[in-house]
């Protein structure tokens, strides 16, 4: 529960609001140490009085909404509701292509420069990025005033003549010698970070070295810019200020605001999440929700259900011998559930018996890949690994016939058929072995007795 | 016309020219209004000519009796806004186990909205299989599609919880042939209008532009937006998409979010127009009032349903 944010809505609501509180959240335990019986008044924490005559106008709607708040509390005040911080994180740009970029806000409500000064100075923060037109060019830095924000807060301070000094230390130099100043010209637009705030004097430091921009906007540029890279955001509040339409006319006018899928796009550039949406109606905490109530999870039973009715009508088929029907249930199984692995099973069976012994292994992998405890699949594949393996040694292919067996063997070493044939075909291959290997040694005493010469010799060698 | 038609004939669809066809429906006995499990199979079974179904145009939706047979509105009426609720916490509901995004959710409610609105009360449409129907055409509507498998499977699910999921069977199918019927009834009724204009578009640029007028700190701390965001969703219970533009539900949802935390807008008083005003002209604080208070009834409808 969040201390504060209570502060907050207490200060501005009353003690009536207390008392709601109390008896509404009675008996939920985070409140009670928050809200000593006894009760701290409401202190209001955002500076300067009310004045009263305003509290008073506000009261009487507000019972209304001071028993929804009471009521709401636990769950408007929960920690777990905070915005994605990582949304502000992502870059600044503003594209227009995916929402309306906005004038700033205070340029349509027509908020005095006083106010917009005060709260641009209590609000601008070290490594924001600011652009300006240099007014005046001296020997320990330029002046530049000005005429809009980058990043951070967007507010409207072109006519409030608010100057930054960037001193010559933070100009980077674009030439090994000479004055770096020299490169500038009074009028020319300056994009820079803030480096240093004096609120108190309302005085401004700026850089232009990039290890003055925080990381996430490290690839600002920053210096001079052109008229055209100016932010869209001041572009149209200039606009605005010479047509005045409203609000809502640049909203309808911009094409951003047209795009299928701007609700997506904001959704993520405010931290709101689209697939648990938050909500204030009790029944519709999306945390409550059971993962197997869910479309995809039920797909996935139903479809494991279906095809094991086809697979189920495919076995009958198969066990009277109709094998053409059996192998169309199979493969419709397949299609309903592409990883059904008694279709699987069942299918590879149907291949084996019918000799397509490459197939049939094919199927019993995948049934074992996704399901490797099946006995049936293990049994079965072991079977059909040894005997493609007699095929092959039949075919003399016989280090191919080898791989099968040692493959099966690894699937189930207690396979006794495998291990008799790998014994067998090793004896075979000892014999062959041994024949190659005295064939060897035979010929090469007869390249021995060529080479002296001994002709007669080498034949009985080589017949013996 | 007779007055009282069979018990098996629900639906009296009647043609402007006269000609009416009688709708058979099947409800299991004794499932009064749930759902689809009772489902409504149509069939045409009965007609002049030989207009079949597929050939219908000009329809009216109407039920059996009479107009003005009910005299007395406020006992039926808080039991369907009842209902109302009821399904449309169902949609959205179904709505997030489909997946769906929420402006297709909002859509969908607001065509069921629209479509109870459109039909004399009391009507003897199935409300979930409504809801259904509604959730099909808005995925349709929105571009994102969903298939009749899913929304059967979650509903079938919801109304029976902890069941297994359909076989393959006639009643399946039939299941499906309803909503599509249902579907094609439903844009008939609407005059084939299903497109709206939501407050979430308004609702998340007017944020944006919250968000870059205060100070960051404060709008870190405060989720207004998340508050905001769910009073907006949650506003569908009721019918205000019905009743009021949707910049101005957008405001008065923003306006209440503030309020529950007592944030306030920067220069509020200092402004020469207030905020709301700015984001939409023809706005007033009374207006404003009148929404959260319509707001706030459908929370208290929340409590009183739970």
């Amino acid at each position: 529960m969040d201390r504060d944010l209570l502060r907050q809505a207490l200060g501005c609501h009353g003690p009536a609001l207390l008392s709601l509180l109390r008896t509404e959240q009675r008996d939920n335990p985070d409140f009670r140490g928050l809200l000593p019986p006894g009760g701290p008044s409401p202190e209001s924490l955002r500076g300067g009085p009310h004045p009263p005559a305003a509290r008073k106008e506000r009261r009487i709607d507000n019972i209304e909404i001071q028993h929804f708040i009471a009521k709401k509390a636990d769950l408007l005040f929960a920690l777990s509701w905070k915005p994605n911080a990582s949304a502000d994180l992502e870059s600044n740009e503003e594209n227009e292509d995916y929402y309306a970029v906005m004038p700033p806000l205070e340029q349509f409500m027509e908020v005095p420069s006083e106010d917009r000064r005060e709260l641009f100075f209590r609000d601008i923060e070290r490594g924001d990025v600011v652009i300006g037109r240099i007014s005046s060019i001296r020997e320990f830095g330029f002046f530049m005033v000005l005429i809009c924000l980058g990043s951070g807060v967007i507010r409207e301070i072109s006519q409030l003549e608010i100057t930054a000094l960037c001193p010559l230390r933070d100009v980077p130099s674009h030439s090994s010698h000479g004055d770096p100043l020299s490169y500038y010209q009074t009028g020319d637009i300056i994009q820079a970070a803030i480096k240093d705030i004096d609120r108190y004097h309302e005085k401004l430091t700026v850089s232009l070295h990039s290890s003055a921009l925080p990381p996430n906007l490290a690839n600002t540029k920053l210096g001079v810019i052109s008229s055209e890279e100016l932010p869209l955001h001041y572009r149209r509040s200039v606009e605005v200020a010479s047509t005045s339409e409203t609000y809502e006319k640049v909203l309808h006018h911009s094409l951003g605001f047209a795009n299928p899928s701007v609700v997506e796009f904001l959704l993520g550039k405010l931290g709101l999440s689209e697939s648990s949406p938050p909500s204030l109606m009790r029944g519709l905490q999306s945390k409550n929700f059971n993962e197997e109530d869910f479309a995809f999870a039920l797909r996935k039973k139903q479809s494991a259900s279906w095809a094991l009715k086809c697979v189920k009508i495919g076995v009958d088929y198969f066990k009277v011998g109709r094998h053409v029907e059996a192998m169309n249930e199979y493969n419709k199984a397949l299609e309903i559930d592409a990883q059904n692995v008694e279709a699987l099973v069942a299918r590879g069976a149907l291949y084996a018996t019918k000799e397509s012994l490459n197939k049939a292994i094919d199927d019993f992998e995948v049934a074992l890949e996704n399901c490797p405890t099946h006995r049936n699949a293990r049994k079965y594949l072991c079977q059909t690994l040894v005997e493609r393996g007699g095929q092959l040694e039949e075919e003399d292919k016989l280090l191919n016939a080898e791989s099968y067996y040692k493959k099966a063997l690894t699937l189930d070493e207690t396979f006794k058929e495998a291990e008799d044939a790998l014994l067998k075909l090793h004896k075979h291959m000892q014999v062959i072995l041994y024949f190659l290997l005295t064939l060897f040694i035979k010929i090469q005493a007869l390249i021995k007795t060529v080479g002296s010469g001994k002709l007669f010799t080498g034949y009985c060698v080589l017949f013996l | 016309m007779e007055r009282k038609a069979p018990t098996t004939w629900k639906w009296l669809w009647v043609h402007h020219d006269g000609a009416a066809f009688a709708v058979q429906s099947r409800l299991h006995p004794g499932t009064g209004h749930r759902g689809p499990s009772g489902g409504l199979s149509l069939k045409l079974v009965h007609g002049e000519g030989s207009r079949r179904r597929g050939l219908l145009t000009g329809w009216q939706c109407g039920t059996m009796e009479p107009d003005g047979a009910s005299s007395d509105q406020t006992e039926p009426r808080s039991a369907e806004n009842k209902t109302h609720f009821k399904v449309t916490r169902f949609i959205m509901e179904a709505g997030v186990k489909l997946g769906l995004r929420p402006i297709p959710v909002a859509t969908a409610c607001t065509i069921y909205h629209r479509f109870f609105q459109a039909t004399v009360a009391p009507a003897p449409y199935d409300p979930y299989l409504v809801a259904m129907a509604a959730l099909y055409l808005a995925g349709k509507v929105e571009e994102q599609h969903l298939r009749t498998r899913d929304i059967i499977n979650v509903s079938h699910r919801y109304l029976h919880p902890q069941s297994e999921p359909l076989e393959l069977d006639s009643h399946f199918w039939e299941l499906r042939d309803s909503i599509v019927q249902c579907e094609l009834l439903m844009l008939r009724v609407l005059g084939f209008r299903v497109s709206f204009q939501h407050p979430h578009k308004y609702l998340l640029h007017y944020l944006l532009s919250l968000k870059q007028w205060t100070n960051r700190h404060s709008w870190e701390r405060t989720p207004v937006s998340a508050a905001a965001w769910a009073l907006l969703q949650d506003s569908y219970h009721g019918g205000l998409c019905l009743r009021y533009l949707p910049q101005h539900v957008a405001v008065a949802v923003l306006h209440l979010a503030l309020q529950c935390y007592g944030a306030e807008v920067p220069a509020h008083t200092e402004a020469e127009r207030p905020w709301w005003e700015v984001f939409s002209e023809d706005l007033t604080k009374a207006q404003i009032d009148q929404i959260v208070l319509d707001l706030i009834q459908i929370y208290t409808l929340d409590a009183e349903i739970s």
